[in-house]
């Protein structure tokens, strides 16, 4: 089987749905709960991840771009760890740009972080995993 | 069925502790000891104790907070301890603390105890629609021990042994640099939107704090219990308890994470105008919009240090508790998404209607 994502959603209803009851009470009980919560929302992940860490990469080295700073650095594969290697690499950069902008008086300054934080909540928003079924105390 | 004791040894030997501090107790036994689930900063133990007493034979049910391999946060258990012992007579239903002890001889580990409240139900931070059909007598209680602790003089209390206490305009850079650097130190990977909020925030500092107090540090739903009849009847988790702005608590407390999302209602509970009106009265403070926006902004970048040192705890080994997981992914996005949504307006995005 390589549907990754079918299997940790049927791992996390099992964990949920059949080991949580028969540990009622004991804290071994809640781990379970937590773990098999996460991963249902990790299967639910998993079919995207590569596809966001994708564009997260073309849209900072765009940003960048549009800043005067050219990287060139390349993801080898498009491997979860490559991705973000590159990801993290640009993402240092962009912290710095726009701590530049954020000093600069002119326009251009100002609508280039306009952009960058544009970009900065479509990612969070885009990042933010379906709000689960809360069985557990979470608290 | 769970044992009644779940970790004999642990038993065994918090009942030889127990016994040398309890003077008139003799014959000390634990009857039930579990693990509560949550509250990951400390590895926590509601515990059953039998002793011959005065009175004959006596039962008293206790808290047991003890230190884990790592945790969610990283304080001093005798702040919270002290903490505590600061809301005496304050009218702030907070647990009896009753031993601290910082030698790990006796349970590998440093721990205190305090009594355990009787009938208390928490109330999920995701669920707060629970509490009904006491959300408004909840709320009314909610903003008024969150000003009450306010409005107890930190000067004379035993947390101002304990820590520092910041003049009024500093408290926001105290809290800040050490949340920066909580970040900076643990973060797995680069944070842009943190770290423009940090700057954001370092660039129209908040006005000086209108009165030092003690600061609960994570008072929200979810850090209290409630009888199930309408009256809060605890006030938990006081381990990020400081010296500071009144402001600090308001904030979190009202933060959207903890609010059930709804932020029609202060922290889920009341209409704004009332929680504010309820906090003013009991706290002495005077609502500035101003401080509030900036204290609302660094409680999601404090929120943010506490998911990423989790986070990072998790990745490394020193804590397996999946809850540590948990905050470092889905608190963590929700806090992020929080900040950017506040920010990026300022800085000219339009936000879809």
């Amino acid at each position: 089987m390589t549907d990754i994502g079918m299997i940790l959603q049927k791992l996390g209803g099992t964990l949920v749905g059949e080991v949580v009851p028969k540990l009622e009470g004991d804290y071994a009980g809640g781990q379970a709960g937590m773990a098999g919560m996460m991963a249902v929302m990790a299967g639910e992940a998993w079919d995207g991840a590569a596809d966001r860490l994708y564009r997260e990469v073309e849209g900072m080295r765009a940003l960048l771009a549009a800043g005067g700073v050219e990287i060139k650095t390349q993801p080898d594969s498009f491997k979860l760890s490559d991705l973000n290697a590159v990801r993290n690499t640009l993402a240092d950069e962009l912290i710095e740009l726009q701590t530049r902008l954020e000093t600069a008086d002119d326009e251009a300054s100002k609508a280039l972080n306009t952009q960058i934080w544009g970009f900065l909540l479509a990612g969070a928003a885009e990042r933010m995993p379906n709000p689960p079924q809360f069985e557990e105390e979470t608290s | 069925m769970p044992e009644a004791v779940q970790d004999p040894a642990l038993a065994k030997a918090f009942a030889a502790y127990a016994e040398t501090r309890m003077a008139e107790a003799s014959n000390l036994e634990v009857t039930q000891l579990a693990r509560i689930h949550g509250g990951a900063s400390r590895e926590t133990f509601s515990v059953d104790i039998a002793f011959d007493g005065p009175n004959g034979r006596e039962t008293k049910g206790l808290i047991l907070r003890k230190d884990p391999p790592d945790s969610l946060i990283d304080t001093d258990r005798k702040v919270e301890f002290a903490a505590i012992r600061s809301m005496t007579g304050a009218g702030i239903p907070a647990p009896d603390a009753l031993f601290l002890e910082p030698d790990q001889k006796h349970l590998g580990a440093p721990f205190f105890v305090m009594g355990r409240i009787e009938g208390g139900v928490p109330v999920n931070p995701f669920r707060i629609e629970e509490v009904e059909p006491h959300r408004q007598a909840i709320g009314e209680q909610f903003f008024r021990h969150l000003g009450s602790i306010a409005r107890v003089d930190p000067a004379t209390s035993p947390l101002a042994d304990e820590i520092e206490t910041p003049s009024p305009d500093a408290c926001w850079k105290r809290e800040l640099d050490y949340w920066e650097n909580e970040i900076d130190t643990n973060a797995r990977a680069p944070q842009p939107i943190s770290k423009a909020a940090i700057r954001h925030l370092r660039r129209a500092p908040p006005p000086p704090a209108q009165r030092l107090s003690i600061v609960h540090g994570d008072y929200r739903s979810g850090n209290y219990l409630h009888d199930g009849a309408g009256a809060i009847n605890a006030v938990l988790d006081w381990e990020m308890a400081h010296i500071g702005d009144p402001y600090e608590d308001l904030a979190w407390a009202t933060d959207p994470l903890w609010s059930g999302t709804d932020m029609e209602l202060a922290a889920g509970l009341l209409p704004w105008p009332e929680a504010i009106a309820i906090w003013q009265e009991s706290s002495g403070c005077t609502f500035d919009p101003a401080a509030f926006e900036w204290w609302s902004i660094f409680a999601s970048v404090k929120a943010m240090g506490i998911w990423i040192s989790s986070a990072r705890a998790y990745a490394d080994g020193k804590n397996d508790d999946p809850i540590l997981a948990w905050s470092g992914w889905f608190t963590h996005c929700a806090h992020e998404l929080t900040l950017a949504s506040r920010l990026a307006p300022k800085y000219g995005v339009e936000m879809p209607s």
